[in-house]
């Protein structure tokens, strides 16, 4: 599980470009969404769509149902953990 | 200081000169359908169904540039037609453009990836302002030249700004619009924000789920009456009001409760000195997204409560042609006015549950058209209306 | 109309007034500008080098105090630069034809104009804004639309100048000019006003401590 997280703080840094960013940066159970956590929005959420589907085959059909997933890393790993 | 229309040019999916939009508009007949292109053959696109040879064997063009430039060139090269170069009268072009001359810097960068070969001259054609050099070129215009990029509203401020320049005494006479061509970084674009429809759009209309992408270009030429009196030509309509108002709400979303859209709204109305019931037609932005048009309805309900004049998008006929929207929709302002038509809604059956606003579905003759209002409202929040009215 | 304050970054330092505030050691600079101004935005991450530098350049006049004045008065915003978006543009281009996924984040970012959006939303102004190409930078043109800028009854224009601009060798150039002019101060016609403006970005550009108002 740790290793899928750090995986995936670097393919979303990869993903929405997040130069600035280390892994290091992005705290498993912060908020990826508003202004508290990366800042991220529904620009965002279709870019985590495109990496789920990529990196880790798994389809989200409905963006809506989105933000429960892609509310923090932990959520994420979670999420392909239970789908794959 | 009133601004006058001298004339009007268009070229888009729905015609290659205004009168082919103006009966294609009385028609009721999209020019959206499938593409041609391998970027754009698996979608519905409103694309110009002529090569750029094509267009400039035609239309008879001197320059041989970007796609974006030869577009513009002809919608412009109509509007200037009659129109004489004179000392006397300083004459301007500025020219919004939000792709400028992608399509040359696509077909350059797959060549240089393909086989590494690179014709760096190739990406001068890149540059926006390019496009607005060769229009002038075109047209022997050596004066003042500008290109505006402020996405979809581009045309717009490109009107609002031309108008401007004639107040401040800097320029006599502008040709004034916007041009952008259809290209595989429009539509992937537009698809991975996932607001493009890949079904006809329908603008307005509870079931939309987003835009069908364009390409054209569309201008007017606006006068002082000083350089009418000079140049004797035919006033068409009057430029009356413009403005232009930040949304700060989102990048590329528009606010649900339609701020920016309002304030743009109703400034332009202050600028021409019009209450909403001396607006006849609204020519609205109506790109069918869902964000879009709810926002910009709400925004129409606030300024016009109760009495709301009648209002379509026209964007189901020629698809959202992007930064020449606002151009090509001023010259359908100035044919409606000329004519006394309200245009057609194309594809509307439901109104939006939440504003319950139902959009002109038909074409319609009526008896006057005084003042029409048109907004153009592009991404970064940028949102811009001007007014056109009748002599 | 009189510029009141100006700002200039590049990878070369952070100046304000004429005065150099940072000098830059790390290829990241806008991020090493970001932590030396102390900022707390997340969004600013997200942004294009445009957007980004923009957003620097602003709260650098912002430190000292200078835009209090805008506080209830938003400024229109009148911004252009040579290139368009062309940096990320070549990015959007890579993430659809060698990657095969069209990345929306960097779509929102191929139109230059997002940058003045971005101020907007960082600061609540709804006034105008706008974004122009020019071949280089313009003074007289600036000098005229603020003039129109003026003539609407504004007090205040936020100006700038921002280009990311990246070579057929990945070569990338980058500066962003700002200065806040005061629309109703009528001490210098039009003309002395855009000499003005081409001697300050001259400066800046050389390094020079040029003095705002000799």
């Amino acid at each position: 599980m740790s290793e899928l997280k750090e995986n995936l703080k670097a393919q979303i840094i990869e993903q929405l470009s997040l130069e600035d960013l280390t892994p290091a940066d992005i705290k498993d159970d912060a908020p990826l969404f508003g202004d508290e956590g990366l800042g991220l929005d529904s620009i965002d959420a279709l870019e985590f769509i495109v990496l789920l589907e990529s990196n880790y085959g798994i389809k989200i059909a409905d963006p809506s149902k989105g933000r429960e997933i892609f509310h923090s890393v932990n959520s994420l790993a979670a999420f392909i953990e239970s789908n794959q | 200081m009133e601004i006058f229309v001298t004339g009007i040019g268009a070229i888009s999916c729905i015609g290659n000169n205004v009168q082919e939009h103006f009966d294609t508009l009385i028609a009721e007949r999209s020019g959206i359908k499938k593409g041609s292109h391998p970027h754009s053959e698996r979608f519905l696109v409103g694309e110009v169904p002529l090569t750029n040879e094509e267009l400039i064997d035609r239309f008879q063009l001197k320059i041989n540039g970007s796609r974006t430039g030869l577009l513009g060139c002809v919608a412009a090269k109509e509007a200037f037609s009659g129109h004489l170069l004179r000392e006397d009268i300083r004459t301007g072009v500025i020219s919004g453009t939000s792709v400028g001359g992608m399509d040359v810097s696509e077909i350059q960068y797959r060549s240089y990836m393909n086989n590494g070969t690179h014709d760096i001259s190739k990406y001068k054609e890149h540059s926006s302002g390019n496009s607005s050099e060769e229009i002038a070129l075109e047209l022997g215009i050596d004066g003042f030249v500008n290109t505006i990029s402020t996405a979809c509203s581009s045309a717009a401020n490109a009107i609002m700004m031309g108008a401007r320049m004639i107040r401040s005494g800097a320029l006599d006479r502008v040709i004034v619009g916007g041009t952008d061509a259809l290209s595989e970084f429009t539509i992937s674009g537009f698809r991975s924000l996932m607001i493009f429809d890949e079904e006809w759009c329908r603008p307005f209309d509870e079931s939309r789920k987003g835009l069908n992408l364009g390409e054209g270009a569309g201008f007017i030429v606006i006068e002082s009456a000083a350089s009418i009196e000079k140049s004797g030509s035919t006033s068409l309509a009057r430029l009356k009001g413009w403005s232009n108002a930040s949304d700060a709400y989102h990048q590329t979303a528009s606010s649900p409760d339609g701020y920016g859209a309002t304030l743009s709204i109703s400034e332009a109305m202050k600028v021409a000195n019009l209450k909403p019931e001396d607006i006849d037609y609204i020519n609205a932005h109506g790109t069918a997204t869902p964000n879009n048009d709810l926002s910009e309805s709400k925004a129409i309900m606030q300024v016009f409560g109760e009495q709301i004049p009648p209002f379509s998008s026209t964007k189901a006929f020629t698809g959202h042609t992007l930064a020449a929207a606002g151009g090509l929709e001023a010259v359908f302002s100035v044919l409606a006015i000329q004519h006394g038509y309200l245009f057609a809604n194309l594809n509307h059956r439901n109104a939006i549950e939440e504003t319950k606003l139902v959009p002109v579905t038909r074409t319609t003759k009526v008896e006057t058209i005084r003042n029409v209002l048109s907004n153009s409202f592009g991404f970064g929040g940028n949102n811009s209306t001007i007014i056109l009215g009748e002599l | 109309m009189k510029i009141t304050t100006s700002s200039y970054i590049s990878a070369a330092g952070a100046f304000l007034n004429g005065q150099q505030k940072f000098t830059f050691r790390e290829t990241n600079w806008q991020k090493e500008c970001y932590q030396q101004l102390g900022l707390d935005y997340p969004k600013f991450h997200k942004m294009d080098h445009l957007s980004k530098m923009t957003v620097l350049a602003t709260e650098l006049i912002y430190s000292e105090g200078h835009l209090n004045a805008l506080m209830d008065d938003e400024p229109e915003l009148l911004f252009a630069n040579a290139n368009a978006s062309q940096h990320t543009d070549m990015k959007f281009i890579e993430s659809y034809t060698q990657q095969g996924n069209p990345s929306p984040s960097l779509f929102v970012y191929t139109l230059p104009n997002i940058l003045t959006g971005e101020l907007a939303i960082r600061h609540k102004w709804y006034g105008e804004n706008t974004f122009f190409i020019t071949p280089q930078f313009d003074s007289s043109l600036f000098a005229e639309r603020l003039y129109h800028a003026a003539r609407k009854g504004g007090n205040w224009c936020l100006c700038g100048w921002v280009e990311s601009k990246v070579d057929e060798k990945n070569k990338v150039t980058e500066e962003c000019f700002l200065f806040l002019v005061a629309l109703t101060d009528n001490t210098a016609d039009r003309s002395s006003f855009a000499a003005a403006l081409d001697e300050l970005l001259t400066n800046y550009r050389n390094g020079n401590s040029g003095n705002l108002n000799r």
